[in-house]
Order: C-alpha cells, then sequence, then structure tokens
C-alpha cells in the first residue's frame, strides 16, 4: 500500500494552490491514511466554502485515493486569513469585507 | 457481438434494476444478475468476481445511466438525506457521527443511507457528487457538504437557514 505522506499532502497542494499559509497535520498515527488541512489561497477569492473544498479536493485527487479522512479545517482567502486573530475565528464567513 | 442474439425475454430485468445490458448479455455473468436481484430486496448487491473484471474493462467510471437515476431518487427521497458510513442510531465513523448528531439537535427529519451496505451506491455516489469521501449530507436534492463543510455551516448557523428553508419549500 505505501500511505501518503504529510510532504506529498504539502507538495500537491503548494504546487497546484500557491497557498500563501499551509498547515498539513498528520492524523492519522503514522499510516498515512487521515489529514487535517489549513490552506490560505488567492485562489479561493470569491468562491464558497463547498467550492473551495472541492478545489482542495482536486488538488490532491491521486493522494484520495489512499487518504482516507481530509478534514480542511480552514480554507481562506488572504484577506480573511489573520495570522494572529485576537478572537475566537473558528466561526468564518465567506462575506468580502466591503471596507475601505 | 454473436452473443447478443442469445439473449431472450426472460433474461430482461425488471424496471429498476441496475444491470448493464452488456452484462445480460454475457453468459459468465448471469450468475450474477441472478444473485444480484435475489439479494436485492435488502439492497446488498454484491458483484462476482467476474462481473468486477467486467466493469473495469468496460469503462472506468462507475456511474452508469441506470445508476445515475437511482441516485437522483436516493438524494430526492427526502428533504434531508445523509449518506453515511453505518447507521444514525450506530455510526461508524466519528465524521458520520458528528453529522448525525448536528442534524438530531436541530431537530430535523432525515433518511439515513448506510453506504457500508452498498458499495455500488458508495462508489457511484463519489462521481454523483463530485466528493470523494463519506458522510455526504444532501439538502433538497442537492449536494451540501461533507462533515468539515456541514460542522462549519452549523456553527455559523447557515445550516439552520438552508434546512428550514428547504423544509419549507
Amino acid at each position: 500500500m505505501g500511505g501518503v505522506t504529510k510532504e506529498q499532502v504539502e507538495a500537491s497542494l503548494t504546487s497546484k494552490l500557491n497557498p500563501v499559509h499551509l498547515e498539513v497535520i498528520d492524523t492519522s498515527g503514522g499510516c498515512g491514511a487521515s489529514f487535517a488541512v489549513e490552506i490560505v489561497s488567492e485562489q479561493f477569492e470569491g468562491k464558497r466554502l463547498l467550492e473551495r473544498h472541492r478545489i482542495v479536493n482536486a488538488a490532491l485527487e491521486e493522494e484520495m485515493k489512499e487518504i482516507h479522512a481530509l478534514s480542511i479545517k480552514k480554507a481562506q482567502t488572504p484577506q480573511q486569513w489573520k495570522p494572529t486573530p485576537p478572537q475566537d475565528s473558528s466561526v468564518t464567513t465567506t462575506t468580502p469585507s466591503t471596507d475601505a | 457481438m454473436a452473443l447478443r442474439s442469445v439473449k431472450t425475454p426472460t433474461l430482461t430485468p425488471p424496471a429498476g434494476v441496475i444491470v448493464s445490458s452488456s452484462i445480460i448479455n454475457n453468459p459468465q455473468s448471469l450468475r450474477f444478475v441472478s444473485a444480484s436481484l435475489a439479494v436485492r430486496s435488502n439492497l446488498r448487491l454484491k458483484p462476482s468476481p467476474s462481473a468486477a473484471r467486467f466493469r473495469c474493462s468496460a469503462s472506468s467510471s462507475s456511474l452508469t445511466p441506470q445508476l445515475r437515476d437511482t441516485l437522483e431518487k436516493l438524494v430526492n427521497s427526502e428533504k434531508v438525506v445523509l449518506f453515511m458510513k453505518g447507521t444514525r442510531d450506530f455510526p461508524m465513523c466519528g465524521f458520520s457521527n458528528t453529522v448525525v448528531q448536528i442534524l438530531k439537535s436541530l431537530n430535523v427529519p432525515f433518511e439515513d443511507v448506510n453506504i457500508l451496505e452498498n458499495e455500488m451506491v458508495r462508489q457511484g455516489l463519489k462521481e454523483y457528487s463530485s466528493w470523494p469521501t463519506f458522510p455526504q449530507l444532501y439538502i433538497d436534492g442537492e449536494f451540501f457538504g461533507g462533515c468539515d463543510i456541514t460542522l462549519e455551516a452549523f456553527q455559523s448557523g447557515e445550516l439552520q437557514e438552508v434546512v428550514e428553508r428547504a423544509m419549507c419549500s
């Protein structure tokens, strides 16, 4: 079988989505079948959450054959993403900010 | 193929049964056809090795027009349909369980479909939804999302809105 490595997941996402922030966590306990992902990319601009997840799934099409569980914790645009959020950021909205 | 002429009326499957006409025309697969007809009542379709081989050589896609039809009926069988591993009472996966708990807490009536019991639905639905994993939540016949999306929508209040709109439609 040979599971997928964290590095493979990172490499595919980096080359296909050019993220400004990417965090991949192997949640499988070593067998490489389960990952959690946080990703921030320009390519999510104007896309609903479902579409963003589809983009990530598509970027990992090859890896998904071996991955049993992919949890996308965060799929945001650079504008939505705040590196040091002062308050709880678990609830995100896709409403674009119009503040000048 | 010469074998086509062998086809007899007695082999015509009843409406609603998913069997490719080419399987009917393949005498080797006849045992598979009768076997799946026999177990159809509990929705357990286990293809025999010869049928599996046939499917692979015929096409890389597991989504036949008949299966697409069946899935379309299935996703529309209730306003809210959850395709999951296990059942609402015995979820077999943490992600499926999460969505069950969300739907239960919203007090929304929903249909649960155990994809572990039907390999055809399991493979076909991945393609039908363009979504590689389970659970898969359908609202008003439309794919809503997997576990992460459902959880996020639940936390933001969007899920409640979508469900309410669906129940009123």
